[in-house]
């Protein structure tokens, strides 16, 4: 006797989905071009800014000018242009951003998933383990961490930036796996041999995909302003390397001399992690709407 | 209801224990003694450095210093901070108040204005003014603690001097005002930072509020109601409002965390003397017993927030005040 196996949608990518329907709405559409228009700045850096964001020219002469047409952002402290370093700054807080991220998102899919699939005491054992580290605001972890190891390598700041913040969405993967653990799909991998590596990876996680790229999206935004937080504290990205948070900090001791120093590089974070927001929450209703 | 508290406190007191785990992992796997800050000087001797180390325990096995910690920390006792020359805990208690002063002018400030919003943008959902609210708290939600306080500092105290530029009195004036003058500087001292630290979180409130009524409004109750012929407003206030007063509570406890790590940052704009501005000085005199210290207080005022949220919650809700 055959058996039935239902198909009720047509093969399509999730991602090819979500994409579509964020194209739809305009507010979605600007912030997606305006972050792209910022990649682009950060990538092309060497390129597009006008001078070398470490060059002190003349720590005299040159430096705390006001914006000017030479200096659009104007200078700082030690005579360097500012508007070089946001252009710099771009892409270091891009960067930091995207593989915080990644290293949270794997190990947030991995523990999720895990005590999703198991179940019973090591789910519960992981769950409360989860819910100790959701206990300590994540700023405080950090600075907790990174104040007792001064002058942290930017690729060890990434690291505990990841560290730091994968605990939401393994509770959100973990939901996702005990609820989708006893549906048909995944009983009838079962019957037909397919072992636990097999369901989690071609089952299970192929459904978690939306969740996924959302909590990413609001990650990347997330950890760029934790990085400029931390940086501002003169704890994060080390001198002299520009960030934007670097260079608030570079300002902070004359606030109202120094205008520029916090105006700008500010505005950009802002622009940056308000599109990111736009197309995380989009990405969101669009996953929503498809269930 | 009771049953629920007890299984809360003890689930907090296993968080309390772990939180003081990690600190104290970080601490001993951090580079050098815990006050290395004070005896890494070449003109201590090794011997005298070793003799530190036993003083302070430091030669025991690891776990017996765990306990030893525990202990202390159970006590309420923080250690030494090298920068202020007394004890961590008699600092942050000097700074606690200041923060919680900010915190819950924040925290009752935000929620009113984030639900006032919330309730504007859902009573004339669709239109412009909806739109530009939902734009601005979009704004505020993405705006980093410290980069709004440097504006409204810039804005305020320099562009505009209406409000004095920090601390939380002022350092040579108050000492000769009357108790009215007292006060009223204290107060032109809170305002803008109290303000500030609204502003960032009634965004997440408004935000959330606006969603929470959304999702009320297509319930049958409500399209009774409004056969009834009541008024928009009316339904609002006497039936969406309220089913929507949950998810408030419920927001409420998670709101700590951001408020805390919204505190620390403003504090140190406005040089207002709380817990965050101690913790960032801490941070740049290298004090870490005093880092440690403020970052296990504020775990635990995060942790006793959110319970007293869940407790407020289930008196809340009928449904689980029951059993």
């Amino acid at each position: 006797m055959a058996i039935s196996v239902a198909h009720p949608t047509p093969r399509q990518s999730p991602l090819g989905r979500t994409f579509a329907r964020i194209i739809e709405r305009r507010p979605s559409r600007l912030a997606l071009g305006i972050l792209t228009a910022i990649v682009l700045v950060g990538l092309l850096a060497p390129l597009i800014a006008p001078y070398d964001p470490a060059a002190q020219p003349d720590i005299v002469l040159m430096k705390d000018l006001a914006p000017s047409p030479a200096h659009p952002f104007g200078t700082d402290p030690y005579s360097r242009d500012v508007l070089s370093r946001v252009i710099y700054g771009a892409r270091l807080s891009l960067f930091i951003g995207l593989l915080a991220t990644v290293v949270s998102l794997t190990l947030g899919v991995a523990y999720g998933a895990v005590a999703g699939y198991a179940g019973g005491l090591v789910d519960a054992i992981m769950m409360r383990v989860l819910d100790a580290f959701l206990a300590i605001p994540r700023l405080l972890l950090l600075v907790a961490i990174l104040a007792a190891w001064p002058r942290l390598s930017i690729g060890a700041l990434i690291l505990f930036l990841g560290l730091t913040g994968w605990f939401g969405l393994s509770r959100i993967v973990r939901g996702q796996v005990l609820a989708l653990k006893h549906a048909e799909f995944v009983t009838a991998a079962r019957a037909l041999g397919a072992n636990r590596r097999r369901i989690l990876w071609r089952h299970l996680l192929p459904n978690l995909v939306s969740p996924i790229v959302v909590a990413a999206t609001l990650g990347v935004a997330h950890v760029i302003v934790l990085e400029a937080g931390l940086s501002y504290l003169g704890i994060g990205v080390p001198q002299p390397e520009a960030s934007w948070g670097n260079i608030i900090r570079d300002g902070s001791d004359q606030v109202a001399t120094l205008w520029w120093m916090s105006l700008f590089p500010g505005l950009m974070m802002v622009l940056t992690v308000m599109t990111l927001n736009v197309l995380g929450e989009s990405l969101r209703d669009a996953y929503d709407r498809s269930w | 209801m009771l049953r629920y508290a007890v299984e809360r406190v003890v689930q907090a007191a296993v968080i309390v224990v772990f939180v003081a785990a990690i600190s104290f992992a970080l601490i001993h796997f951090a580079p050098g003694d815990p006050f290395s800050a004070a005896i890494d000087n070449p003109n201590v001797s090794d011997a005298i450095r070793e003799r530190l180390r036993v003083q302070y325990g430091f030669d025991r096995p690891l776990p017996e210093q765990f306990a030893r910690y525990v202990s202390q920390l159970a006590r309420g006792e923080l250690g030494w901070s090298f920068s202020h020359d007394r004890p961590v805990r008699d600092v942050l208690t000097h700074a606690l108040p200041n923060t919680l002063l900010l915190m819950s002018i924040a925290l009752i400030g935000s929620f009113a204005l984030g639900v006032l919003i919330a309730v504007v943008q859902v009573s004339r959902r669709g239109s412009a003014t909806d739109h530009v609210l939902s734009g601005a708290s979009l704004l505020f939600l993405s705006m980093p603690d410290f980069w709004l306080a440097i504006l409204a500092l810039l804005a305020f105290t320099y562009w505009l001097p209406i409000f004095p530029v920090g601390g939380a009195v002022d350092p040579v004036m108050h000492e000769y005002m009357g108790l009215g003058g007292r006060i009223l500087d204290r107060l032109r001292h809170l305002l803008l930072p109290a303000l500030t630290l609204t502003l960032l979180a009634a965004a997440s409130v408004a935000r959330y509020q606006r969603a929470a009524l959304l999702d009320v409004l297509p319930a049958d109750y409500i399209r009774t109601a409004r056969l009834k012929g009541l008024t928009e407003r009316a339904i609002l206030r006497r039936h969406a409002l309220r089913n929507a007063t949950l998810p408030i509570i419920s927001l409420i406890g998670l709101s700590f965390p951001a408020l805390l790590t919204g505190a620390v940052f403003i504090e140190r704009v406005f040089a207002w003397p709380g817990m965050g501005y101690a913790l960032v000085n801490a941070i740049a005199s290298r004090d870490y017993p005093l880092v440690v210290g403020a970052v296990i207080i504020g775990s635990i005022m995060v942790m006793a927030g959110s319970f007293l949220a869940d407790m407020l919650y289930a008196w809340a809700d009928p449904r689980l005040r029951g059993n």
